[in-house]
């Protein structure tokens, strides 16, 4: 009927469903009075014009109805969000420049927070992993705990236990593979029978260990890991029931246990499972007696079972061991989440990365905000033009914080990019024994947690504009704009950022280069051995088929001397363990004819069984007596060599040559040994702990199951290598030679954690200093265009470029020395958590925190350089005549 | 037409918008159309002022609106008194009362 106009009304629609809705309701409206004037007999133009003239401006009465019903939420924020998006296009550098540092910032929180997460937050991969606990001893009159059992201990407690559905212990040992390609070691896990049931994974094929297969004289089992099953059978699916030969012995394999299981302390390394009782070594060491804690145990309590219940039953538990076993008294055994046990000591580590990191976001945020001010600065006129017109100062706070959280969004995105990158490429930096390595990833969690962090960001830089658009007055900034007026207020705020900036940096900062500092003494530190040009190599005999002491003894005297026939090979020597590269061994040890040491405490010492040569290959000088030699056979009488450290310990007042020490490697625990020979000190345990007492055995007296080659050579490694294969494989076919790896790159391995600590700590502190001499080049040079007139003014009246030049560096001197004010107190209430990961410099360390002062006073002088050369070339006459 | 018609005074519209809902769910072309017949043409609604009083009576929840068909068998938007705004037109018409009686009682003895 009224085409026309409806369809000039539709024109002016928009398509949301509110909106439409208030077109039809007014459109409604306007026919229907319309109509009414044609029905009182107007034409139809009249009645048109007569209803729109009563009607008034419809635009003006749909902006009043929309204001009247209150204008969504969502609506708002669409608007405010075209708006934002448009702004911040408008000024592309800024926007790039705060969403790069903001990136920065999330990126790199949100990258060790998903090793935070990995390592500490995510439940272990197991069903109900709250259940499982570590089971360990501890004897507080000893000063020991966290330490295994014995297996009749464990026996005990798991026989006469009501906390616990499953209880198994677990030992680690490499096994050699043969008869299905090249003979290797195979890292296998010894169990007790219950150890799957503990952590109720399935196999993926097949079964995995009963209850039978843990007896003694059962038929010898084996559990495949699914890696190993692919890797060297193929993933043969008739695998299950085939027979594989260990240790020169037939395993039957019974069950394949998926990918993504792993076994709790051994990293992805596992590669098999048998039961304790199968192993050549550890099903010896199931009789050794109670006062020998060897065997980690882990359990699952029973569900509904609190852990003080488990206590207070492995309290009584315990006292009933004592009864039986009197050398157990004041021996405890405690339970605490298996989570926390594998987590261990990299905890307070990792707390400490997260806290820098949230530094470095932190600075980034007050630059963001620095930043946002100065723009807001220069925003002013648009604002109070925008509040003069009636616009609502609510409103205008709310637009600028959506396009803060545009900026906080688009810099959390680039951050989560960055953090994936930052996640793959931390995998080359962290250390490779970190628990849960594999299990580090960008996931959904992580990436709630850049959101939230980009979100808090955004409100955290963009409440300085908001505040300070709220305050503005029109009027006087009407006014003043035509002065470049500025408000002191800002230009406070933005002196205090700078403040804050260089006092988190100088936190950042001193974290790093206690670290840097430690690391460098580290590095420099002295092992007592010279590891240069010395390569190893890990010969391992399989126990079934080398069972006693004189086939070990053959073996390695065998392949020494064709080892040292060879050319270029001369300097070789056997050992077992080797200092920093392997796991050491504590053994107790008495002194014939000295009392024995109180009840509960024992004389310890590191030990290891070496070859003749062994010292002068590793370079160790002999201080006193003499070293091994060829005559120091099984057959005769029994020595040692000592360390300085243990002469110096346990022998304060007389010569220890010619004493006896009364000590051995098990079995032979209680083998008298005279002591020929002291030599110098070694850092056994790693490069960070003090050499200690250190006992030496001939090989050929105390020999082990094999050992590791040690070679000082001019030749290439790879020469050497090939030798000892070659060698090796003369001797027998069918051994492994493993763990090839230089010494200097032994130790280099140890030194992994340290030098990623130091690393992402320097890193941060490197960032944290770039931030800040952004931040202070801002605000000085922000504050000289500020000033440029009354710089004229005062060139006008007579002052030099000297003073203006003092004037403004004077300036940045007082930021910089007000930021250090605050920033060293603060780093030195906060260095005192870094102490356990410093070594031989303290938390307070005075020429850390003076270099670091000095470096931020250097940037900080070094981003007002320019801004002062700009403000000494003011032109008097030009700044008086631009106002 | 030989009726003087005078604008609204302030706060008033309300109040009659809720007292011609009363009588039962009306659209707002009925509504600015009902006030000026019962106020014998003296009171006219500003067409302008109409929608957005209903939409701010709406939101405060004493009246809703649901769409119907109107007597020209066209969708039209139909509003009602809700529960509290029948509460409401009952204060209203109280505070009006007793503002036009003082009113008056001013008036009177002025």
């Amino acid at each position: 009927m009224f085409s026309d106009m409806s369809f000039r009304f539709r024109s002016l629609f928009r398509r949301t469903a509110v909106e439409c809705e208030l077109d039809d309701e007014l459109r409604f409206h306007l026919d229907h009075q319309v109509e009414r004037y044609v029905a009182a007999g107007m034409t139809r133009a009249e009645a048109l014009r007569r209803t729109r003239l009563e009607f008034g401006g419809l635009e003006q009465v749909k902006e009043d109805c929309r204001e009247a019903r209150g204008v969504s939420f969502v609506e708002t924020l669409g608007q405010d969000l075209r708006f934002g998006l448009r702004t911040l296009r408008k000024a592309p550098g800024f926007s790039m420049v705060t969403i790069l540092t903001l990136a920065l910032g999330i990126g790199m929180s949100a990258a060790i927070f998903s090793v935070v997460n990995a390592i500490l937050l995510r439940p272990l991969a197991y069903p109900s992993p709250r259940q499982l606990v570590f089971v360990s001893q501890a004897n507080a009159k000893a000063h020991i705990s966290d330490v295994g059992m014995s297996y009749p201990t464990f026996s005990e407690l798991r026989d006469h236990n009501r906390v616990f559905r499953a209880m198994a212990g677990l030992a680690g040992h490499a096994l050699t593979l043969t008869g299905s390609g090249e003979p290797s070691e195979v890292n296998t896990v010894v169990v007790t029978e219950d150890f799957f049931a503990v952590l109720e994974t399935r196999p993926l094929l097949g079964r995995s260990l009963l209850p039978d297969d843990g007896k003694r004289g059962a038929a010898p089992v084996v559990v495949l890991s699914e890696r190993l099953w692919r890797s060297r059978f193929g993933g043969d699916a008739g695998i299950v029931g085939r027979s594989i030969t260990l240790d020169q012995r037939p395993f039957t394999v019974v069950g394949v246990m998926p990918a993504d299981f792993r076994t709790p302390f051994f990293g992805q390394a596992n590669q098999e499972w048998i039961p304790l009782a199968q192993d050549p070594v550890f099903s010896a060491w199931m009789t050794r007696p109670p006062q020998d804690h060897w065997m980690p145990v882990i359990a699952r309590l029973r569900p509904g079972v609190s852990f003080s219940q488990a206590k207070a039953e492995l309290d009584t538990l315990s006292a009933a061991v004592a009864k039986k076993y009197p050398k157990e008294n004041g021996w405890l055994t405690g339970i605490q989440p298996l989570q926390k046990e594998i987590v261990g000591d990299v905890q307070s580590p990792l707390l400490i990365l997260l806290g820098a990191v949230g530094f470095l976001l932190l600075i980034a945020c007050v630059n963001i905000a620095n930043l946002l001010l100065t723009r807001a600065t220069a925003r002013q006129k648009e604002m109070a033009v925008r509040i003069a017109l009636g616009a609502d100062r609510r409103r205008i706070a709310w637009q600028l914080l959506t396009e803060c959280s545009i900026l906080g969004l688009a810099g959390g995105i680039a951050g989560v990019v960055l953090a994936w990158g930052g996640v793959s490429a931390m995998g080359s930096l962290l250390p490779s024994d970190l628990p849960q390595i594999h299990s580090i990833r960008v996931d959904g969690f992580v990436l709630g947690f850049a959101l939230v962090l980009s979100l808090a960001a955004s409100l955290l830089f963009g409440l300085a504009p908001v505040l300070f658009a709220a305050r503005s007055h029109p009027q006087t900034d009407l006014r003043e704009s035509a002065r470049a007026g500025q408000t002191r207020g800002s230009q406070r705020a933005r002196g205090w950022f700078a403040v804050a900036e260089i006092a988190l940096a100088m936190i950042l900062l001193v974290g790093g280069g206690l670290l840097m500092r430690s690391f460098l003494r580290l590095m420099s530190v002295d092992p007592g051995f010279e590891p240069d040009h010395v390569v190893k190599a890990e010969v391992s005999l399989p126990q079934f088929q080398y069972r006693n002491q004189q086939q070990w003894a053959e073996f390695l005297d065998q392949l020494l001397s064709r080892l040292e026939a060879q050319p270029g090979l001369r300097d070789t020597a056997m050992a077992a363990p080797l200092p920093i590269s392997d796991p050491f061994v504590v053994l107790p040890f008495a002194i014939a004819g000295s009392p024995p040491p109180a009840q509960g405490q024992a004389n310890t010492s590191h030990w290891t069984t070496v070859s003749p040569r062994y010292f002068e290959v590793m370079r160790i000088p002999l201080l006193r007596g003499r070293l091994f030699a060829q005559s120091d056979s099984m057959t005769a009488p029994p020595v040692a060599v000592i360390s300085e450290a243990l002469a110096r310990k346990f022998f304060p007042d007389r010569d220890p040559l010619g004493q006896h020490l009364i000590f051995g490697f098990p079995p032979n625990g209680n083998v008298s040994r005279e002591i020929v020979g002291v030599v110098s000190d070694i850092r056994d345990a790693s490069l960070a702990d003090n050499p200690g007492p250190m006992m030496y055995v001939p090989i050929d007296q105390d020999p082990i199951w094999g050992g590791e080659v040690v070679v000082r050579s001019g030749l290439s490694e790879s020469a050497v290598v090939a030798a000892i294969r070659t060698e090796t494989h003369r001797i027998d076919k069918n051994l492994p030679v493993t763990n090839i790896e230089t010494l200097p790159d032994a130790v280099h391995a140890s030194m992994a954690e340290p030098r990623f600590h130091t690393e992402l700590l320097g890193l941060f502190g490197s960032i944290a200093l770039l931030l800040a001499g952004i931040g202070i080049f801002g605000v000085m040079s922000f504050s000289v265009s500020r000033r440029t007139q009354e710089i004229g003014t005062r060139m006008a009246l007579g002052a030099t470029r000297a003073s203006i030049w003092r004037l403004v560096i004077g300036e940045s001197a007082k930021l910089v020395s007000l930021g250090l004010a605050v920033g060293i107190p603060a780093a030195l209430l906060l260095t005192r958590y870094l102490s356990t990961l410093l070594f031989a410099v303290h938390p307070s360390d005075p020429l850390t925190f003076l270099v670091v002062a000095i470096l931020l006073t250097l940037v900080a002088l070094a981003a007002a350089y320019f801004p002062a050369r700009r403000a000494m070339r003011v032109d008097p006459i030009v700044a008086l005549r631009c106002e | 037409m030989a009726v003087e018609r005078i604008d609204l005074p302030q706060g008033t519209l309300d109040l009659l918008i809720l007292r011609t809902l009363d009588l039962g769910p009306q659209h707002g072309w009925a509504v600015s159309e009902r006030v000026q017949q019962m106020s014998s043409d003296v009171l006219r609604i500003q067409q302008g002022s109409l929608y957005p009083a209903l939409h701010r009576l709406e939101r405060r929840g004493w009246i809703k609106a649901r769409w119907g068909i109107s007597e020209n068998n066209r969708r039209a938007k139909y509003y009602e008194l809700t529960r509290s705004g029948r509460r409401q037109l009952q204060v209203n018409k109280d505070a009006w009362e007793k503002m036009t009686a003082a009113v008056a009682q001013v008036l009177g003895t002025a």
